[in-house]
């Protein structure tokens, strides 16, 4: 009977546990979102005549009347760095980040700079190191260096300010250039800062293939096809980092496997990524990568545009053939690749900065190295050439209007007139630059600086979220708008998405986005957890000027603000939400919580039936942040206890979970779709809106580019606008890059270059994109980032609100309410209050 | 002793040869930073690497780094920070300041902590002994950076005693009246703590060792307290208290990360980390070789320690 008995429990425990495994749930394989279309309605088309309606000002601000700017006192400002961004870099061919360019700001004078016009409501041109505007000369070029017959604005004569020294008083000449830039672009040494003359808009005729001059150079295949590249008997190769995520694996000998490899090379790599060093793809070479899912016919081959490369040496074009041409000793010309588009604004704007080094030191500072890293003696031998020029004072020679007297690693360095500036004595910077010293300290900590700040030390200091409480009121403190946005962005690959295991996928349907977006309080969030920045709508912030001649700016502009007033569906009109757009931009939040709770209940029925959810289970969702700072635990709190309300009412309510996860590196954690949400910030070329979507936004879903809404892929999207009646459709993707300038055989028939348009019109057309773009969902803008600082009562600056490229006046036009002397004596007797 | 102190320094060597050699392939395991900047030619980083022997077998790589450091004593260049810079520059260049602040903050805080912990063992179990108690309870538990912030605003903001910040090399040289003046915060904030520990320890020694036969002996041969204190109970204490002292005065090569950030000192406190952080290789090798060595120096030097205190610690004796 016993034994009866336990047969009958071990089947019915046998029986059990087969039902469990048919009943347990598996997600589909692949998660279909549906046809994708958005109407981006009617755009008025206007054709600008010339140069887009412009020509910059040259008026300048000459200072404050009956003010002496050159009184014998002296005057210094004192202020201050979180870091020297682990050691400054201020060599004009190398360096890197902001903070880099401060001391070159200082010593160095770009060919032209952006001045406080004299109604000190915007920006005017005004030329430094150049004696006068750029000038055209394309004719004089035609059948050489690229320029055809009847081509303009790709050949340009600029002038040399002959006043302009080095610091020792020598001459500046043309000579100097000629040999900076051969120095800029030289290959042996490979600088950093080189592509800023052959990898954008201000692309100097065979500077690439100078630099790159014998060395192999890898080009996406884009738009090529595997077969037709094979047909033409280019060598293929994959870009196995990227494609199967082999940085950093190595083959049987220890080799590290290169980024590409040819599809021919049968060196087999091991992929860390498979545990089982005996299963299959434990081992990989470039050859079986291509031929099981890259070649023509396989599975991903729709992906060899983005993974796959041709590879070229460099043709070597000698220094005669680059587009930098001495005319006389204080004349050179400029011969770029591609015609100058609004060459009023845009040559200055190009040229603001300068890429003069002084020879002598730059070559005492050079170092050279045969193939195997040993030093050699000359340059002629050396495989490669490293330098540390102005990287001391010693080995720096500026040409600006301060010098550098004073340089101590991550503690202080000093600043002090240049006498032998030419603007000193020009007579053409009146009202400028009464400030006689610059002294900038590295102080880390934040408290430190606001006590040195009120105890008079310092002259400026930034405020965090934690100090505005107190100094938000102050009549001192000024607000500096930045181009950067931050957003949070999802992945939306449903297949890595499945792959983390957590439910997760559910954040691929459109209206749990959606709902997340409409749960979040932005206003409260920029408030609350940042020290100065406003709440974010829209991909692109305030800075943003659309047309440069104007200084209009985007987001002010009427299609812009509809865009977002559409996004976040507030309406305006007769019988709607608001009379007009503007009240109804104003009166915009983006915060509605019944309607997040709608929209998440839908999200779930939705999930449920497209079987990509069972509806029971428990959802995880893995926020990535870069560090455990207190800031970035507040901010997610935030956000968990607003997506906790949004899922009340439900199927996921109780079931849903926002975890947070520290990772310095999100950013490739989410190109790689490791990650479900991070917060995003993108910001920089703030006077070139309409080129951003393609460089950032709609690039590559894959996470092979810049695009951090991992698979979102824009090519889906179709995208439709009528003009003239004329309904015409394109998909995202191709109408951004149409925006950025970009060839399009369809759009440039139908409507002609983006980049004749009239201002109104590429603002009219680039606002329904970004409004398609922010319709999914992907990302949500959350806040516009500022900074506030407070200043000294020691210090002016010409004007009170911020403007575009000049900012409050900067330091050439701060003026002093003390000198050195008066302000010792001044915090001496007093209690400084701000 | 002596073959001793040759035996270990050899074998010193020896773990820092096979630390450095598994610190380097396992740091050249990991991928390198990222290459991805919007608008930027990401080949001509990469064409860099590949110029700076990147690609190469890591063997190579290794043959090459050691080859680098033992005939040219070059450590390499930053290239993830201090760009361009010599990694030893920098070092020495920030090591001095950490060094000073740090040497000075124990030279004031041993005699202290010694004078404290004597007077507490004298008076044990008396009203001074538990004040002294109770202090050094609070000064071990406080962090230093909760005195750092007191000091700076009581001292510095409030009464202008000390200035906020240490000075720059530009005001003031190394060793002036007015750099050693501007240290004094950060060397207080330092110092608060090593002396309450040091406290501690002299009096639980010397308490002990007070109490011993030997002292009886010792006082009934005629000796004062004072000397019978200080000849034989304290040099019996010290067995434990230098190496303590020894242990603190090696820990100045290694910084104070939030100390030198209130203070705005230019040290090696956030080097290491930030080596990390950023992922510069030639840095995080060089300072895990630096503080490697450190260590195992440090090491034999407190070993050594105990035979000089104590005769009758025998180093490397087989009896």
């Amino acid at each position: 009977m016993k034994k009866l008995l336990t047969l009958l429990v071990a089947f019915a425990l046998v029986m059990s546990a087969f039902s469990a495994l048919a009943e347990a749930f598996t997600p589909a394989e692949t998660y279909d979102p549906g046809a994708r279309a958005f109407d981006g309605g009617e755009v008025a088309v206007t054709f600008s005549e010339g140069e887009s309606g412009g020509q910059v000002t040259t008026d300048i601000y000459a200072g404050e009347e009956g003010k002496d700017y050159t009184d014998e006192k002296f005057y210094t400002y004192n202020t201050a760095l979180t870091a020297m961004g682990g050691g400054l870099d201020w060599n004009p061919h190398t360096w890197e980040t902001s903070d880099d360019s401060i001391i070159l700001d200082y010593i160095t004078t770009g060919f032209y700079a952006y001045k406080l016009n004299t109604a000190k409501d915007g920006y005017s041109v005004m030329p430094e190191m150049a004696a006068e505007l750029p000038v055209d000369v394309t004719s004089e070029y035609v059948g050489q260096l690229g320029v055809e017959e009847g081509e303009t604005a790709k050949a340009w004569r600029i002038a040399l300010n002959q006043n302009a020294v080095w610091e020792n008083g020598e001459k500046i000449t043309a000579d100097n250039y000629i040999y900076s830039m051969q120095q800029q672009l030289n290959p042996k040494m490979l600088n950093r800062r080189a592509d800023s003359f052959y990898d954008g808009d201000f692309s100097i005729v065979n500077a690439k293939n100078y630099l790159y001059a014998g060395q192999v150079a890898y080009t996406k295949l884009g738009e090529e096809t595997v077969e037709a590249a094979q047909e033409a008997g280019k060598d293929l190769f994959i870009d196995i980092h990227e494609f199967w995520g082999m940085a950093g694996a190595l083959d049987a000998e220890g080799n590290e496997a290169p980024k590409y490899v040819s599809i021919t090379d049968e060196t087999l790599y091991r992929d860390l990524a498979v545990e089982d060093e005996e299963a299959d793809e434990a081992w990989v070479s470039g050859k079986y990568i291509f031929d099981t899912y890259l070649a023509p016919g396989a599975q991903y081959n729709s992906y060899a545009g983005e993974y796959m490369a041709t590879s070229a040496i460099m043709s070597g074009a000698t220094w005669d053939e680059v587009g930098l041409k001495k005319v006389d000793d204080y004349t050179i010309d400029i011969i770029l690749e591609k015609k100058v588009e609004e060459a009023s604004f845009y040559m200055p704007y190009n040229m603001s900065s300068n890429w003069l080094v002084y020879e002598p030191l730059y070559e005492a500072s050079k170092k050279f190295f045969d193939a195997d890293g040993a030093e050699v003696a000359t340059e002629e031998e050396a495989a490669s050439v490293t330098t540390d020029y102005q990287t001391t004072i010693e080995k720096t020679m500026g040409y600006g209007p301060y010098k550098l007297t004073y340089f101590e690693l991550d503690k202080q360095f000093t600043l002090e007139r240049n006498d032998t500036w030419y603007g000193y004595s020009d007579g053409r910077h009146l009202g400028q630059y009464q400030t006689d010293r610059i002294v900038y300290t590295v102080i880390a900590e934040q408290a430190t600086r606001l006590l040195a700040f009120l105890a008079g030390e310092l002259d400026t200091v930034g405020l965090q979220s934690q100090d505005m409480e107190k100094y938000a009121s102050s009549k001192y403190i000024s607000y500096e708008p930045q181009s950067f946005t931050t957003k949070i962005t999802f992945n939306t690959d449903y297949e890595k998405l499945l792959s983390h295991g957590t439910n997760s996928q559910v954040v691929v349907v459109d209206e749990f986005r959606q709902a997340f977006a409409f749960a979040l309080d932005r206003e409260h969030f920029a408030t609350a957890y940042t020290a100065a920045g406003s709440a974010g709508y829209g991909m692109l912030n305030y800075l943003y000027t659309y047309n440069p001649f104007t200084g209009a700016i985007y987001r002010d502009s009427d299609p812009a603000k509809e865009a977002l007033v559409n996004t976040y569906g507030v309406t305006f009109g007769e019988g709607k939400d608001y009379a007009t757009l503007d009240e109804a931009y104003e009166a915009m939040t983006g915060y509605d919580m019944a309607k997040a709770q709608a929209l998440m209940a839908t999200a779930y029925d939705k999930a449920v039936d497209a079987g990509i959810y069972d509806g029971e289970s428990e959802v995880k969702i893995d926020f990535r942040v870069y560090n455990a700072d207190e800031i970035y635990v507040q901010m997610f709190t935030y956000l968990d206890t607003q997506v906790q309300e949004a899922v009340k009412g439900s199927g996921f309510d109780g079931k849903l979970s926002l975890n947070m996860t520290v990772d310095p590196d999100y950013y490739e954690t989410m190109y790689s779709g490791g990650a479900d949400m991070i917060f995003t910030t993108w910001g920089g070329a703030a006077m070139a809106p309409f080129g951003m979507m393609a460089q950032v936004y709609t690039d590559a879903a894959d996470g092979s580019g810049n695009q951090m809404e991992v698979g979102f892929d824009t090519d889906k999207i179709a995208l439709t606008y009528t003009v003239n009646g004329e309904q015409i459709t394109e998909s995202l993707r191709n109408w951004t890059i149409w925006a950025n300038n970009g060839a399009n055989e369809l759009l440039d028939s139908k409507i002609g270059k983006f980049g004749d348009l009239t201002y109104e019109s590429r603002c009219a057309f680039y606002a329904k994109m970004e409004e398609a773009y922010l319709a999914y969902y992907v990302t949500t803008p959350l806040y516009y980032r500022n900074v506030a600082s407070l200043e000294s009562q020691k210090v002016n600056f010409p004007v009170d609100t911020y403007l575009q490229l000049v900012a409050f006046g900067g330091i050439s036009y701060m003026t002093y309410n003390y000198d050195d002397a008066g302000w010792a004596d001044y915090i001496a007797n007093n209690t400084l209050e701000y | 002793m002596g073959k001793y102190i040759v035996k270990r320094i050899l074998l010193m060597f020896l773990t820092l040869f096979i630390i450095i050699t598994m610190c380097f392939i396992l740091i050249k395991l990991l991928p390198l930073p990222a290459v991805r900047e919007m608008g930027r030619d990401v080949n001509l980083i990469l064409a860099k690497r590949e110029q700076m022997g990147y690609n190469r077998p890591l063997l190579v790589q290794y043959f090459l780094y050691l080859k680098g450091i033992v005939l040219h004593w070059d450590w390499g260049v930053g290239e993830q920070m201090y760009e361009a810079l010599s990694i030893w520059s920098v070092l020495t260049q920030k090591l001095p300041y950490t060094v000073m602040v740090n040497l000075y903050s124990i030279l004031m805080a041993v005699p202290l902590g010694l004078m404290f912990g004597i007077y507490a063992a004298l008076k044990k179990n008396k009203w001074q002994d538990h004040v002294l108690s109770t202090l050094v309870i609070i000064f071990i538990s406080v962090p230093s950076y909760v005195y750092a912030f007191i000091v700076q605003y009581l001292f510095c903001y409030r009464l202008g005693w000390f200035p906020l910040t240490v000075e720059s090399l530009e005001n003031a040289a190394f060793f002036s009246a007015r750099m050693i003046r501007s240290m004094m915060p950060a060397i207080l904030s330092l110092g608060f703590s090593v002396v309450a520990g040091l406290t501690r320890y002299t009096r639980a020694e010397l308490s002990e060792v007070l109490t011993s036969e030997f002292m009886l002996l010792a006082r009934t041969k005629g000796l004062t307290k004072s000397q019978a204190t200080s000849r034989h109970a304290l040099r019996n204490a010290m067995v434990v208290i230098l190496p303590m002292i020894i242990g603190e005065f090696i820990g100045i090569l290694f910084g104070s990360l939030i100390i030198e950030k209130i203070f705005a000192i230019p040290g090696v406190g956030s080097l290491y980390i930030n080596a990390i952080t950023v992922r510069d290789y030639n840095f995080f090798m060089a300072l895990t070789v630096f503080y490697t060595f450190i260590g195992l120096a440090s090491n034999i030097a407190i070993d050594i320690s105990y035979g000089l205190i104590d005769p009758r610690i025998r180093m490397g004796s087989r009896k």
